[in-house]
């Protein structure tokens, strides 16, 4: 392992090398060596070495393991009987879909997730931004409390939801239901429901800090153009959709990538809210659940991959409509 | 006049709507922690009490001599005192290691030339588009393949770099006037003096937000703490970090629910202390995320 990465540091090292000679040697006019003060070329060097050094450990070495694992049978007690299986880890997955497995649940929970709370979460961030824009007295004041919850760590949001929606009569909502005469429901224990309480939580925390950034965005489109929407006898819906919502575009490509993004690692919540149950597993969960609990890292990085693969896609699809719009 | 009236009356109806709305979504949004405060000054006796009516979201003023009394034990008996201090300490290191050595690879970018350079800024705008949120199994083992799992340094080394917080450094520098630099070098200063007496006073907004959101990002970190870090173990000094600790008080026998709640107060208050004292560097930083795309 540390020879392997000594080695792919070394292939890395190699191709800076080859680019520095590049630079060094050919520019624009032709060969030219004296471009650069050896001074100031040894100082970069040895001031980017810290970060350098850093990002080879521990942000390139990982994204090209992420990429080899998976094609082996990598097992991390037993490093030294590590195959190179190639396509058996995703024969594995393919296997496991088919007999609607835990991959098979992980895939359902996790665009479950995505499907619902990035809609519901921007909505509810565009709808406060809206709310709390609006020029009246005491507007600051809900932002703060809208932005409350943001506050609070996914960790800690998930432990007091616990508490809330948790079974028999001693959770919050429950108390209330069995006061109503009705039936305590464990919420987070019915196959049917559970993942929509993770979305809604999810969305409660998350949307506040959206709702700041669609402000700023709010905050920097021209008044005159409403007043112009206005004089031309615009109502509150032609305004919104001819002036706001095109006011609005980058900053909302912005948010929707980046809550689709961190919506499609979702793993804290379900891992504390349930732990590993059928009906709210996520993708990035098993993940965890395969390579860290079950040490089967090939299969893990496996997962990671095809992750890594569909998250970069639709970002790249969605930034590519985007621009394709304006 | 009556035409103006009615307006008025129109306004006053629309404006008392908004109120209301906002006042009805307010609630929606922090009765979970008025709750979760108010939970963690009650006795369970006190909180089985209350629950089921509307009692529960207020505290107890009657008998004021048990109001503290969950604090206190978790302060003791469950020591969470000592996880803080090491949430403190992990995120004091990184939050200065992070600002120096990702400030000084920005002010490189940004100031100097050498043979390389085009490379290295492809490589950190390919690292910044490449999605690298599901590498963590992969950090894992090289982590652990280190010798480095089970001690501080794990918590510690891998956030001290961060690609975006050296393009945020590069950006900002950029429109530093090189006048400044040339100046210094014709007094005589070394290149690292001019960054630190230089450079690093005149970005202390950037500075500032950087180091809140590092901040924010080690102190909320749990999964990655439970990972290469040991469970405390009874009679030593625990390694855990706050948001692992809260796991180990959970399933602790007897817990009660106020004490839960109080821990979950505790691991909430310098957050919150941050995001009032430091919400100017968070705004900017929030900004900075959307020049990104």
């Amino acid at each position: 392992m540390i020879l392997t990465s000594v080695a792919i540091i070394g292939v890395f090292l190699l191709i800076f090398a080859v680019f520095v000679v590049k630079d060094l040697v050919f520019s624009k006019k032709g060969l030219l060596l004296k471009r650069f003060s050896f001074r100031e070329t040894l100082c970069s060097y040895l001031m980017l070495l810290p970060a350098f050094a850093l990002i080879c450990v521990f942000v390139l070495l990982p994204i090209i393991y992420s990429l080899g694992y998976a094609f082996t049978d990598y097992y991390l007690l037993t490093p030294n009987q590590t195959k190179f299986v190639f396509l058996d880890n995703f024969k594995d997955i393919v296997t496991n879909i088919q007999n609607k497995g835990d991959m098979y649940n992980a895939i359902i929970n996790t665009a479950k997730f995505v499907v619902f709370v990035v809609p519901l979460q921007i909505g509810m961030a565009l709808g406060l931004a809206l709310l709390v824009n609006k020029k009246l007295r005491g507007m600051g004041v809900f932002k703060v409390l809208y932005f409350a919850p943001v506050v609070i760590s996914l960790t800690v949001t998930s432990f007091l939801w616990v508490r809330i929606l948790g079974g028999g009569e001693s959770g919050l909502l429950n108390s209330f239901l069995v006061k109503l005469g009705a039936k305590p429901v464990s919420f987070l224990y019915e196959p049917q429901q559970a993942m929509y309480w993770i979305i809604l939580v999810s969305a409660w925390q998350g949307c506040g800090y959206q709702m700041l950034i669609l402000l700023s965005g709010l905050k920097g489109i021209d008044n005159t153009l409403y007043e112009a929407a206005e004089l031309d006898g615009a109502n509150v819906f032609v305004k919104f959709s001819s002036v706001t919502m095109p006011g609005l575009r980058s900053v909302t490509t912005f948010v929707i990538i980046t809550v689709f993004i961190g919506a499609c690692k979702i793993m804290v919540q379900p891992m504390l809210m349930t732990g590993k149950q059928s009906f709210t597993i996520t993708l990035n969960y098993l993940m965890y659940i395969e390579g860290y609990t079950y040490r089967w890292v090939g299969y893990s990085s496996a997962i990671a991959l095809l992750m890594t693969i569909v998250i970069g896609a639709i970002t790249f699809l969605q930034r590519y409509l985007l621009k394709e719009e304006d | 006049m009556k035409g103006n009236s009615a307006r008025k009356a129109k306004k006053i109806a629309a404006h008392s709507v908004t109120y209301f709305f906002s006042v009805l979504i307010a609630i929606l949004f922090i009765f979970p922690l008025v709750w979760m405060i108010v939970t963690s000054t009650k006795t369970e006796v006190q909180y089985a009490y209350d629950l089921g009516s509307l009692r529960t979201f207020l505290p107890n003023l009657k008998d004021l001599s048990t109001f503290f009394d969950n604090y206190g034990s978790v302060l003791t008996q469950y020591d969470i005192w000592k996880y803080a201090l090491n949430s403190f300490a992990y995120a004091a290191a990184v939050v200065v290691g992070n600002v120096l050595i990702n400030a000084l690879a920005g002010y490189v970018m940004a100031k100097f030339s050498f043979p390389g350079k085009g490379f290295i800024s492809f490589l950190i705008m390919f690292l910044l588009i490449v999605p690298v949120e599901t590498t963590i199994i992969p950090l894992y083992s090289i982590v652990h393949n280190l010798g480095l799992s089970g001690t501080v340094l794990a918590v510690i080394m891998p956030p001290l770099v961060s690609v975006f917080n050296i393009f945020l450094f590069q950006q900002f520098f950029t429109n530093i006037s090189k006048e400044y630099i040339e100046a210094a070098e014709l007094d005589g200063a070394s290149q690292l003096k001019i960054f630190s007496v230089i450079m690093i006073p005149l970005s202390m907004p950037i500075v500032a937000t950087v180091a809140t959101f590092a901040f924010i990002g080690v102190w909320n970190d749990y999964i990655w703490p439970t990972m290469v870090l040991p469970s405390p173990q009874p009679g030593e000094w625990p390694l855990y970090p706050i948001q692992a600790a809260l796991t180990t008080i959970q399933s602790i026998e007897g817990v009660t629910t106020g004490e839960v709640m109080a821990s979950l107060v505790i691991t909430s208050i310098p957050i919150f202390l941050i995001y009032v004292f430091a919400q100017k560097y968070i705004v900017e930083g929030i900004g900075a995320g959307g020049l990104k795309i």
